[in-house]
């Protein structure tokens, strides 16, 4: 059999994600098989005959593999778990009822409450330093269905929204009425950390909580130090902690 | 150049220096890619499968790019395109043409190669041509600052020339906290970045900052520019934004105790401390685009004007956003990932609006080569494989002799495979990956409008005038009047002349020309 011109790779690794590994594995041996079978050599095949040769069926045929193997892909968007809920895992998460549910960071610092009433529930990277703390009520804000919801009937005063999307996209119709946002992903550089920057929304990003439910009054330290960019090369991370008022 | 197979070439055509350089071009794109995505930004969106529209848009990027600017620059050479960029706030700047332009066509190369299904000498003469364009137009768009890029330059851009920042800056209005000014400056800034990243689904991309330009001891000027507002073409804004009266704006801002410490190829900043709303001490408001003479304010005429401009500006941004949100929940996966594929291919497009030769089914449809991909771009795959194309580098083609030390990680790793040089001592190569083939997109097709400063026109129409038209700085006469030449004819009736027509519009500086003298 002919082969590709990579095969012969003096410093090449294994990819470090599997499922990295095992598409590029496919790829290749596909590639490799068509460029065989072609009679042709590579300067015809490569922008020639492989345009016809190496299909889109070829591409499905190699993720139905991996999916014969009981294998399920994580989701990122909604929508493709909603399109296809047969070839995503993870499925739990979405239909869980709202009312009932929290985010459960292993790593969250979690405390018994202050003499201030406030229990600790975990930190988070603040945005902006702020003169004061941000204290509201938690609402979480995870799908379109709850966007569309608050697009109807405003969003209630003092909501600090309680987030796992980092982007600016999700919550872009009615982000300029949270009175605070803790997002449990991203950086202070994310673009909802750069929107609520822009707004002037205090706002925690990358935040590990836990034991918080929609509902639950919190209170935010905005007024610790902003976590500065060049902590995420190697610098001292500067966290930020948010309670749960239970008094 | 002697040809060894139908598509198969030999080395005569190519020298040692355009590979020296070309090959010097690609890592300096490579290591400020590797710092940027590891240091600048962790995205994620729970509506835009992201991941793998990015990886979509690279692989168009590569099989056209090369066909694309190739066109463009048959009507217009690209150092001719970035003199215009240097005078308008087109999206022809950051991240656009400083850092998309290269990295979106070396990615979707570097990708191709980790499958096997490219060798590093596959498409050897597009390479050296798109890295050529690239650094013509670099060149040329940053002459005043004298630097390739915003990295090379320690992170900092100062594009604009004297002329322009004088005006700039005698007809910012200022404004402080709590003020109408302040006020409706910072809701319209937010709005409108809030309107972008949801244009360009969930990317940065239709808003760039530049600067920073020194005001007095205390202020720095920075410029914000925000593209891609109105009908325009991203077909997903056709009827959305029809109310929205400009596809361009831009926003001189003066920063008060605010030292901007990074503008990057991104166009994003950092500065000391962060610059939050109660920096913000002076703001201007302009438009351009390819048929404009340079800036035009925008309700400049008064501050109560410019108030009552924001606050317009600020509420049909607002009701753009919602009713584009709205469309884009009720898209397909597959409408979403061609939306943002395409905004991500096509910020480069604006190159052919300036040209006078952009055509929908170059920009706005996903090559069958690069189409017949998607089965691959579920989300996981997707993400996974982009992390290692820009910061994990842990695919076989990334790897090094063990001895290498790579920039920013030290590790025996690079992001961009260079040319062989082996093709000059008569290893065969394939020059080009050849001509754009059919596309298709999943989205409603583009509505023939396009809003422009001459009022919404055909398409026909708009490059029918682009062609057409010269800005009068870009013409013969003026366009190689540099800032040295300045320097030492500040005193002729030329200079004089130069500074009036940049003047034109100035409501504190028209017709004053040099007379005004420096700070």
């Amino acid at each position: 059999m002919k082969k590709l011109y990579v095969d012969e790779d003096r410093y090449g690794a294994t990819p470090a994600n599997l499922l990295v590994e095992t598409v590029r594995n496919a790829v290749t041996e596909l590639a490799r098989r068509r460029f065989d079978a072609s009679a042709v050599d590579w300067p015809q095949f490569v922008f020639g005959v492989s345009d016809q040769l190496i299909t889109s069926q070829d591409f499905a045929d190699i993720e139905r593999r991996i999916l014969d193997t009981g294998y399920r892909f994580g989701w990122s968007a909604v929508i493709s778990q909603r399109e296809r809920p047969d070839i995503y895992g993870g499925a739990d998460e979405l239909s869980a009822d709202p009312a009932g549910f929290s985010f459960e960071h292993p790593e969250a610092a979690t405390g018994e409450p202050d003499s201030n009433g406030r229990a600790q529930c975990g930190f988070g990277e603040n945005v902006v330093r702020r003169p004061a703390n941000a204290v509201g009520v938690a609402r979480y804000v995870r799908s379109s269905d709850r966007v569309i919801e608050y697009m109807k009937s405003g969003v209630p005063a003092g909501t600090i929204a309680i987030i796992d999307d980092s982007g600016g996209t999700l919550t872009a119709p009615i982000l300029e009425h949270f009175a605070g946002i803790v997002c449990a992903g991203g950086t202070v550089r994310s673009h909802l950390g750069i929107l609520a920057r822009e707004y002037g929304i205090p706002c925690l990003m990358n935040a590990r909580i836990r034991g918080i439910r929609d509902g639950d009054r919190v209170e935010i330290e905005t007024s610790a130090a902003a976590m500065a960019a060049e902590a995420y090369f190697g610098g001292e991370a500067k966290l930020a902690r948010v309670w749960k008022v239970v008094r | 150049m002697g040809s060894t197979g139908n598509n198969a070439m030999s080395h005569s055509g190519i020298s040692y220096p355009q590979l020296l350089e070309t090959n010097n071009l690609m890592q300096n794109c490579g290591d400020e890619t590797f710092w940027l995505c590891l240091t600048r930004t962790v995205q994620g969106s729970k509506l835009f499968p992201v991941s793998p529209y990015i990886l979509l848009s690279y692989l168009n990027a590569f099989y056209r790019y090369p066909s694309l600017l190739r066109k463009i620059e048959a009507r217009l050479p690209a150092e001719q395109i970035a003199d215009r960029a240097r005078n308008m706030g087109m999206k022809i700047q950051n991240s656009a043409l400083g850092w998309a332009l290269p990295n979106f066509y070396l990615l979707g190369r570097e990708l191709l190669l980790s499958l096997g299904m490219l060798r590093p000498q596959d498409a050897l003469e597009d390479v050296i041509f798109v890295m050529d364009f690239w650094k013509r137009y670099m060149l040329s768009w940053h002459r005043n600052d004298g630097h390739i890029t915003n990295r090379e330059f320690g992170h900092r851009a100062q594009i604009l020339p004297d002329r322009r920042l004088e005006v700039f800056h005698r007809d910012l209005y200022e404004c402080v906290p709590g003020d109408s000014l302040h006020t409706a400056a910072h809701a319209f800034l937010a709005m409108a970045s809030q309107y972008g990243f949801l244009t360009s689904c969930e990317s940065r991309i239709s808003l760039t900052n530049s600067g920073p330009y020194r005001l007095d001891d205390h202020h720095e000027l920075i410029v914000r520019d925000f593209m891609d507002l109105a009908e325009c073409s991203l077909p997903w804004l056709d009827g959305i934004a029809a109310d929205v009266p400009y596809n361009y704006l831009t926003v001189p801002m003066s920063v008060r105790d605010c030292h901007f410490t990074i503008v990057d190829d991104w166009g994003s900043f950092e500065s000391k401390p962060d610059f939050t709303a109660e920096h913000l001490a002076g703001v201007g408001l302009y438009t351009s685009d390819a048929l404009t003479e340079g800036y035009m304010p925008v309700g400049m005429a008064s501050r109560d004007q410019l108030i009552a401009t924001l606050h317009s500006l600020h509420g049909v941004l607002k009701e753009a956003t919602n009713k584009l949100w709205l469309r884009i929940a009720g898209w397909t996966r597959d409408q979403m990932v061609d939306a943002g594929a395409l905004v991500y291919y096509n910020i480069i497009k604006d190159l052919a609006h300036v040209a006078g030769v952009f055509e929908v089914d170059d920009w706005l449809t996903i090559d069958r080569r690069a189409a017949r991909f998607r089965p691959l771009l579920n989300d996981e795959f997707a993400g996974q494989m982009l992390g290692s194309l820009v910061a994990g580098l842990d695919l076989p083609n990334h790897q090094q002799s063990p001895y290498v030390m790579m920039q920013h990680s030290d590790r025996p790793a690079r992001t961009y495979t260079p040319l062989p040089y082996s093709v000059l001592s008569g290893e065969e190569y394939v020059p080009s990956c050849g001509p754009i083939q059919p596309g298709s997109s999943h989205l409603d097709p583009k509505v023939d409008r396009y809003r422009t400063s001459a009022g919404t026109l055909t398409l026909d129409e708009y490059n029918r005038r682009a062609r057409d038209f010269t800005p009068a700085l870009c013409t013969d006469k003026y366009r190689f009047l540099c800032e040295t030449w300045v320097k030492y004819n500040h005193h002729t009736a030329l200079a004089n002349e130069l500074y009036e027509l940049e003047q034109r519009e100035s409501r504190t500086l028209r017709g004053r020309g040099t007379g005004n003298r420096p700070r």
